[in-house]
């Protein structure tokens, strides 16, 4: 209710892109993205989209994992995340998202020529 | 090959994340050549989104989460199939676990 010493919706959002960013940099190296398609900051709720090279990469589920375990560590206005890469709700796999809003996102990021979900292994 | 750290693997997405990521692809392209790739993507996608790595007592172990049968959609697959199938991805994951960090059976 209160908006005067809680972190705004925006502000919260922002983090959570950063956080990701910082963190995680190889959703977008491995030719992913990762949107923020809901967030709560009175239940402390973010949920998140892994799309692109992200929905059947082999990497993936344990991505989500890590962003989950280390999300609620570091913010500690998020106490649950929710993340998915399209296919859990038994759907098709083609779901792509905007990666990481609320920040300028071209022309840092050259996926042109990645050969899809392989890892640079 | 990285030097394993059994306490570093406590907080092993801050620490192990590369190596981590490198045993879950090769695991996943070793399922994949394997067996239905639509079977393996669902067991990658919709079980193993909610497991964990542990180790303790000088071996890897995969935490699944609960039920996980209820979890699987979108793909159609007896259920000893499934268990099958399964078992046989985490015993991948272990392997390529021990690979990434130099601890294989010799």
């Amino acid at each position: 209710m209160s908006t005067e010493s809680a972190k705004t919706e925006d502000d919260l959002r922002e983090e959570v892109t950063n956080f990701l960013r910082r963190n995680f940099p190889q959703i977008q190296m491995h030719g992913g993205s990762a949107a923020i398609t809901n967030l709560d900051v009175e239940s402390g709720s973010v949920s998140l989209q892994l799309g692109g090279a992200c929905s059947g990469c082999g990497i993936s589920p344990m991505t989500i994992q890590a962003i989950k375990t280390r999300m609620t560590k570091e913010i500690p206005e998020i106490t649950q995340v929710h993340a998915d890469t399209g296919m859990g709700g038994g759907g098709g796999m083609g779901g792509t998202s905007p990666s990481f809003p609320g920040e300028s996102r071209g022309g840092d990021l050259d996926s042109d020529d990645d050969e899809g979900p392989k890892a640079p292994f | 090959m990285t030097e394993f750290d059994p306490e570093r693997f406590e907080d092993k997405y801050v620490h192990y994340m590369t190596e981590l990521q490198e045993a879950y692809k090769r695991a996943f392209d070793v399922m994949n050549e394997e067996y239905d790739s639509t079977l393996v993507h669902a067991i990658d996608q919709q079980i193993l989104n909610e497991s964990e790595p542990f180790y303790r007592d000088g071996e890897f172990r995969i935490e699944l989460p609960p039920n996980p049968h209820d979890r699987v959609h979108g793909v159609v697959v007896e259920p000893d199939r499934l268990d099958a199938v399964l078992d046989r991805y985490v015993e991948e994951l272990r392997a390529q676990l021990r690979r990434v960090f130099g601890l294989e059976e010799r």
